[in-house]
């Protein structure tokens, strides 16, 4: 696909999030006003700003990338502003600041390289660890930045500039941070790994020694489960740790590893943690604990079914009535006010976004950037599934955000900067 | 280094495939049942100030309507002039308390079509009419108020069919609710309200309740041992005060704690006029659980119906019986492990009344549009003989025997000949749970009705069918001869 290619499809989801926003105001009386210009405008600029900056620092990266990036993003803005117009105003800064860190990105590593990385290993590492623990700073006291307990959960830290007051998601960052680390981790270290096998009857396990860092890192995301709350936060960091050590020695043990901790993990914890049970009875049996934990899953299946094939369209389904429809039931708004197409629309974008992602990581040759690749893919990949999941009932529901289409910004943030990566290194392998 | 990428790859494909396929089940299959689930608002909410169709009863009285919103011309508000009496059939559709009764089950129906769905304007453009449709309903108002307002405020139900063509003439719940409160601002609150009841007026009692049927249910053991052709009215056994269950320490005895009839032996048509316990737990272990079960089942046990809303399938577990002759013995007087819905035992009793033939339980008789033309008619449907017509006509005999000179006196009206069969089931605790099942004229039946009375309604414990239930229906069947259609 070419370049032009690519401008036309990014200028069509421009288009689309603004027919959205007139059908949105149509049901409620109005018309074509500011609101839909500022979203055309948003989403133009943008996204036509960064297709400029690939253009420039990144000429040679795939043209497959951005446009689903922007068709979901899209759809984000047409149910966000369906929901709360004030929370879209605030999400069409977002887009731009996104847009921003994504160019910032591109240019940096035009500049640099992306295996200039590989040198701040440590330091990618010890950024990710304070970003995670930023969220238990105290919530109180004179502090620029403060921690932030917001439903049950501690993930959020608040930057007080005294001007402005702004909620961050540290984690969204951090993600990225820990694929970096570990890409480079393995990348150095992969024969060391791969080495020595102990073999217990038929099963061939790695050495003690090299099965640490697995045990380790699991402790920590059980941390994050046990400190901050957060499940999904949690099992993306395992699954995605766990993935990447996968791609970089080829051994199933790990994966076998992997799955017996994280299942350890999971039904300790289901036991154990009432906030956890509560979540898995919701998953199973939503309808009968409706008037309790089930009510908010219950809600997003009946506004998927009552969205059925075509959707009840934009501004006539009732989307509000999901508790956290912006966020984490996004999803659920999409297929009910598009339908099953809305529904299928997102989920074939999310597919061809992963699959553009490990398209690039198994064309590349450079073992730090082919695990990089990967581990984003895959990163992204994952955390649309957890949170898909959870709205159709595949898996436990864990608040975690849906990449480009949920409202807030450390998520938007962190993606733009996930998708630059990706292009970069698509560039880099063309190059 | 590419092996395993590629196999990450495809397992986050195969997880994609599962959500898609999880997508489609809820977006696509499984459609209707999370659309019209009553928990979710969302059809209410899009229904409501649209104009909808009328329900209207065949005698002209109109159920429910639309009427224009006076405070808002685009709007309409959804009457329903009938009251409480009506609730469990119409129902009611509510912005905030959700939907039931005909008022959900036939939404699409009532629905106007002109509000710019995709397929709406899809239809339109093939020149369907989108207006919305009516219901006619078989009940007749005047009988179904008149059985409300007979139960006098006590928890129980009426249920009358038109034993040829399976009509519900009459199907009470009371006590009951007035629809219209569920439509107001308030609605939130009137429901909490109604749920808090102690009388549960919510509750469906004529076709979601179980009960045990006491000796209604010996219609059923006394019709399955007839169909065994070793059986017949004049058929005797010995007479005792009480009947020793057999593995058992207890005994089970008559009503007044007497012999049936001379003390030495009784036939099985005085037992069955005298209601008496002892004969019938004797004779229901005689004929097995197997054959009343089979009997019960042709009778519609076992099966719910949709009506269209819900209805609880009556309970007679053949195989723990099969096990257990002291439990058969207390069951085959329909105590113990039996449990039955009025809308069951009607069921029963208009099956005698047709011969032998049950007829489908219909509401709706027909859907028409705007313009007074029948779009759809639902024609008498059977559902099986579970009985033969002899069987069926000695039943008849017997029955019309138990209001003549049994336990059924209290159900005789004049100028028409009435048979019927009485109940007192015994819970375990409180007051009995009443029951009268029956049929009029019996030489021509054209009502058959069951009622059921929990707890002995005002006697309280000292409560029987013939005192309480029977004069009920006496109550409801004197209604209809006086408005006979």
């Amino acid at each position: 696909m070419t370049r032009a290619a690519e401008a036309a499809l990014l200028f069509g989801a421009a288009l689309l999030a603004a027919l959205g926003v007139t059908m949105v105001n149509l049901v409620g009386g109005g018309g074509l006003d500011a609101q839909v210009a500022l979203t055309f405008m948003t989403m133009a600029i943008a996204f036509g700003a960064v297709h400029v900056a690939i253009r420039s620092f990144a000429p040679e990266a795939t043209a497959t990338l951005l446009p689903p990036v922007a068709l979901v993003s899209a759809f984000g803005m047409i149910e966000i502003y369906r929901l709360d117009p004030y929370r879209a105003s605030l999400q069409r800064w977002w887009l731009l600041l996104g847009a921003a860190a994504a160019i910032v990105t591109l240019a940096w590593l035009s500049r640099t390289g992306l295996n200039a990385l590989r040198r701040y290993r440590n330091v990618m590492f010890l950024l990710g660890v304070g970003l995670l623990l930023l969220p238990m700073l105290p919530t109180t006291g004179g502090l620029p930045v403060r921690g932030l307990e917001a439903n049950g959960s501690r993930l959020w830290i608040l930057v007080d500039l005294g001007f402005v007051q702004l909620n961050f998601q540290p984690g969204e960052v951090a993600k990225i941070l820990f694929v970096g680390f570990l890409a480079a981790y393995l990348a150095d270290r992969n024969l060391a790994l791969t080495g020595a096998r102990r073999k217990i009857g038929p099963l061939a396990i790695p050495e003690p020694r090299q099965l640490a860092p697995l045990v380790l890192v699991w402790a920590a995301s059980l941390g994050v489960l046990v400190v901050q709350r957060d499940l999904g936060a949690s099992l993306l960091l395992f699954a995605v740790f766990v993935a990447v050590l996968y791609a970089a020695t080829g051994s199933g043990g790990y994966l076998t590893g992997g799955a017996l901790l994280a299942t350890v993990g999971a039904v300790a914890s289901w036991r154990l943690f009432d906030h956890v049970d509560r979540r898995v009875t919701a998953w199973l049996r939503p309808f009968s604990d409706y008037e309790d934990a089930g009510y908010q899953i219950a809600q997003g299946i009946f506004a998927l079914g009552t969205g059925s094939l075509s959707g009840a369209g934009p501004g006539l389904g009732r989307p509000d009535l999901i508790p956290f429809a912006s966020t984490d039931f996004i999803f659920a708004a999409v297929g009910e006010e598009f339908g099953f197409a809305g529904s299928v629309a997102v989920l074939c974008s999310y597919a061809l976004i992963v699959a553009t992602g490990f398209g690039i990581a198994l064309r590349t040759r450079d073992p730090f950037r082919k695990l990089l690749a990967a581990g984003l893919a895959f990163g992204l990949g994952v955390q649309v599934f957890l949170i898909i999941g959870g709205v159709v009932r595949v898996v436990p529901l864990t608040g975690i955000t849906l990449p480009f289409m949920s409202y807030g910004g450390s998520s938007l943030l962190g993606n733009f900067v996930l998708v630059a990566m990706l292009a970069r290194i698509s560039h880099e392998e063309a190059a | 280094m590419n092996g395993p990428t590629r196999r990450l790859a495809t397992s986050l494909f195969l997880g994609f495939l599962v959500l898609l396929g999880s997508v489609t089940w809820i977006q696509v299959i499984g459609v209707d049942r999370y659309r019209d689930d009553p928990r979710n608002a969302r059809t209410s909410i899009s229904e409501s100030g649209k104009e909808r169709g009328i329900i209207v009863a065949v005698d002209g009285t109109v159920l429910a309507r639309s009427e224009p919103d006076p405070e808002d011309a685009q709007s309409f508000l959804r009457v329903y002039p009938a009251g409480p009496a009506f609730a469990p059939i119409v129902g009611y559709t509510s912005r905030l308390a959700g939907s039931a009764g005909l008022e959900r089950g036939f939404a699409e129906e009532l629905r106007s079509r002109r509000d710019l769905t995709p397929s709406d304007l899809l239809a339109a453009l093939f020149g369907r009419d989108l207006r919305p449709r009516s219901l006619q309903v078989t009940i007749l108002p005047e009988l179904q108020q008149a059985a409300y307002d007979a139960l006098g405020g006590a928890r129980g139900a009426v249920v009358a069919i038109d034993p040829a063509t399976g009509d519900l003439l009459a199907y009470v719940t009371s006590p009951s609710f007035d629809p219209q409160t569920l439509t107001g601002d308030d609605a939130v609150a009137v429901r909490e309200e109604l749920l808090a009841d102690p009388d549960e007026p919510t509750r469906d009692r004529a076709g979601n309740e179980l009960v045990r049927p006491g000796s209604t249910f010996k219609t059923i053991v006394t019709a399955a041992a007839f169909e065994t052709g070793t059986y017949t009215p004049e058929t005797t056994f010995a007479d005792t005060a009480a009947f020793q269950l057999p593995g058992s320490e207890a005994s089970i005895a008559n009503a007044d704690g007497n012999p049936c009839g001379n003390g030495r032996e009784v036939t099985v048509q005085t037992a069955f006029v005298r209601s008496c316990n002892t004969v019938f737990a004797a004779l229901a272990i005689e004929i097995g659980a197997p054959q009343i079960g089979r009997i019960a089942e042709r009778f519609g046990f076992g099966e719910s119906i949709e009506l269209p809303w819900s209805t609880t399938a009556s309970l007679f577990p053949t195989e723990e019986l099969e096990q257990d002759p002291a439990a058969l013995g207390q069951s085959g007087i329909g105590e113990r492990d039996v449990r039955a819905t009025p809308l069951q035992m009607a069921m029963v009793a208009a099956t005698i009344a047709n011969g032998g033939e049950t007829m489908t339980p219909r509401v709706v008789s027909q859907i028409f549009d705007a313009d007074g033309e029948t779009v759809e008619s639902f024609e008498p449907r059977s559902l099986g003989n579970p009985i033969s017509q002899p069987v069926a006509d000695t039943m008849s005999e017997l029955m019309e025997r138990v209001v003549t000179e049994g336990t059924g006196r209290r159900a005789a009206v004049p100028g028409v000949r009435v048979a019927g069969k009485t109940g007192t089931a015994e819970g375990v605790e409180g007051a009995p749970d009443v029951w009268f099942i029956g049929f009029a004229p019996v030489e021509n039946p054209r009502i058959a009705i069951a009622v059921m009375v929990e707890d002995g309604g005002d006697a309280g414990g000292s409560a029987t069918g013939g005192g309480v239930a029977a004069p009920i229906a006496a109550t409801v069947i004197d209604r209809w001869l006086s408005i006979r259609p």
